[in-house]
């Protein structure tokens, strides 16, 4: 029996698929399953294409069902590569139970590294240059995309390499790296806060000729304490079990209505009594 | 200012790419972020774009699609917002304004786009059944297209019609609400930072928070965002090192690291 080797050229091909094209076909059924056959057909191709019988139990187990963050996906498909590599389809459970098995614990640690802890960072960078009206800071964006890209390729070809080992060794060093990159978003995003929400306080109160300006006295208690106020409130309501972001917004839209209109609104109540 | 076809034509190609930018390498054009400020730049107020952008990007900063959830097209959104802004000549709030409820309508089209890719899904299964990787590789390729369609179709039907939209809203709008609008786009962006904190442990690493608001809020006249970061990089640089200098002590002692924090589902 002759058997198949995947080259380098195989595996960079699948990492360009899979870097476009695992989410294509997205849908509630299977979400990344068909795009992951998608991205993995190179190297099926390559082992199967003369086995048209082993070629089909391929296709339905790599149809299978399959989600977690694009970024971590590169891991699961390089083990996945080495592994059919190795043994084919002989045992397609295996291969199920490889992608099953990883792309949860992949997907809990990529979503906070590369989504939420990435967008903290750099996108709240370049929204921030953005609000002082400057454009050149969306080119951070576009240059951390390439340095993602990079890793992206880096961990294709780790997974490849290390197969099955990875999931054990991998998740201990990515636990305190996680932990890092916690630390440097919550120190940005506390940050964040008193530069980015720029609301002020509009309200004076005239008393003979002295005019009082409520935010000028609110910084002096704590420049910020506004921001930091209605920052609090939101993440106290989004712990709340009926409330998400969508309500949310109309939550903090209507508080703006009130905020905005606030001196005419305390005039209207002033003119009552 | 009226809209041209050409540049209605223009912003439907920007949303296509943004949104295969959104479901692959997420480098920037599928945020309400580079949105805006294409469509200001296009239109010839690039400042405009630049506000709107950075204020819905920063109310969406933890609002991202987690586990495949749908979430506001806030894409979609940032183009019609900004182009009604820059037409109707109302300024940024009034297109934050805009652009955030359309987001919010155009949630039912994402859905929409994910439930038509199932239709594909069931050909690819086909196809399988009988070997033909051709097939499955036009299965997921032909998945494109409701996802582009999902966005084209508000963009360009909202573009057309935008003028004799954004005159009627202008006849009704009072004007304490467009007070209120400039205050709601002041204080949006909370939104965003709240998520984020849900996601990010809090509870286990406030001091790190302190510090960084500390930092710009008393310091705002000489440190900027990124200097924040540089300070909470290197914070979290010294974590490493204090880490990697205990690891054989915690290894002997078989400590178990609690991990308490409150995971928050949040439904988007």
């Amino acid at each position: 029996m002759s058997k198949q080797t995947l080259t380098k050229s195989d595996i960079k091909k699948v990492y360009v698929r899979n870097l476009f094209s695992l989410q294509w076909g997205w849908n509630y059924e299977k979400m990344q399953g068909l795009g992951y056959c998608y991205v993995i057909m190179p190297a099926l191709k390559k082992l199967y294409g003369d086995k048209p019988e082993e070629m089909k139990v391929a296709l339905q187990t790599q149809l299978g069902f399959f989600n977690t963050t694009p970024a971590m996906s590169h891991l699961i498909i390089g083990a996945d590569m080495a592994l059919e590599e190795e043994f084919g389809m002989e045992d397609p459970s295996a291969i199920t139970g490889l992608k099953t098995g990883l792309m949860g614990p992949f997907a809990g640690v990529g979503d906070t590294v590369f989504i939420a802890i990435y967008r903290a960072i750099v996108f709240s960078i370049a929204a921030y240059m953005a609000q002082g009206g400057q454009a050149i800071g969306l080119l951070i964006p576009i240059l951390a995309g390439f340095a993602v890209m990079w890793v992206r390729y880096k961990f294709t070809f780790l997974g490849y390499n290390q197969g099955r080992r990875l999931a054990v060794e991998f998740a201990d060093k990515m636990k305190m790296l996680t932990e890092a990159a916690a630390i440097l978003g919550l120190t940005v995003v506390g940050g964040l806060i008193p530069s980015v929400i720029t609301y002020k306080v509009d309200l004076t109160y005239k008393m003979g000729k002295v005019t009082l300006s409520m935010q000028e006295m609110l910084d002096k208690i704590l420049p910020g304490l506004v921001p930091l106020a209605i920052v609090m409130l939101s993440y106290w309501l989004l712990g709340k079990k009926k409330m998400n972001s969508n309500k949310l917004i109309f939550v903090l839209i209507l508080l703006g209505m009130l905020l905005g209109n606030m001196q005419s609104i305390l005039g209207w109540i002033g003119q009552l009594f | 200012m009226t809209m041209s076809l050409g540049i209605i034509l223009i912003l439907c190609l920007y949303v296509i790419i943004g949104v295969l930018d959104q479901i692959s390498i997420q480098i920037g054009p599928y945020t309400p972020l580079f949105a805006a400020t294409f469509t200001g730049w296009v239109m010839g107020d690039l400042q405009t774009g630049l506000m709107i952008g950075a204020t819905l990007q920063l109310m969406t900063l933890g609002v991202a699609t987690y586990g495949g959830a749908t979430i506001p097209d806030f894409l979609s959104g940032a183009i019609m917002g900004t182009a009604y802004a820059i037409i109707s000549g109302k300024g940024a709030e009034y297109g934050i304004g805009v652009a955030v409820p359309i987001g919010l309508l155009l949630t039912q089209l994402d859905i929409l786009g994910r439930m038509c890719n199932t239709f594909f899904q069931h050909k690819a299964d086909k196809f399988a059944e009988v070997g033909d990787y051709r097939g499955v590789e036009r299965c997921n390729v032909l998945g494109i297209i409701p996802w582009t369609m999902s966005r084209i179709l508000p963009v360009f039907i909202g573009l057309v019609f935008g003028e004799k939209v954004v005159s009627l809203i202008n006849e009704m709008i009072p004007a304490w609400i467009m007070t209120g609008l400039k205050a709601s786009g002041a204080i949006l962006p909370a939104m965003g930072i709240a998520i984020l904190m849900r996601y990010l442990p809090l509870k286990k690493y406030w001091p790190y928070f302190i510090i960084g608001f500390v930092l710009l809020a008393f310091g705002a006249e000489f440190f900027s965002v990124l200097g924040v970061a540089l300070v909470g990089l290197a914070l979290a640089a010294m974590y490493v090192m204090n880490q990697q200098h205990k690891v054989p002590v915690t290894s002997t002692n078989n400590v178990v690291d609690e991990y308490d924090d409150e995971e928050v589902e949040i439904d988007e």
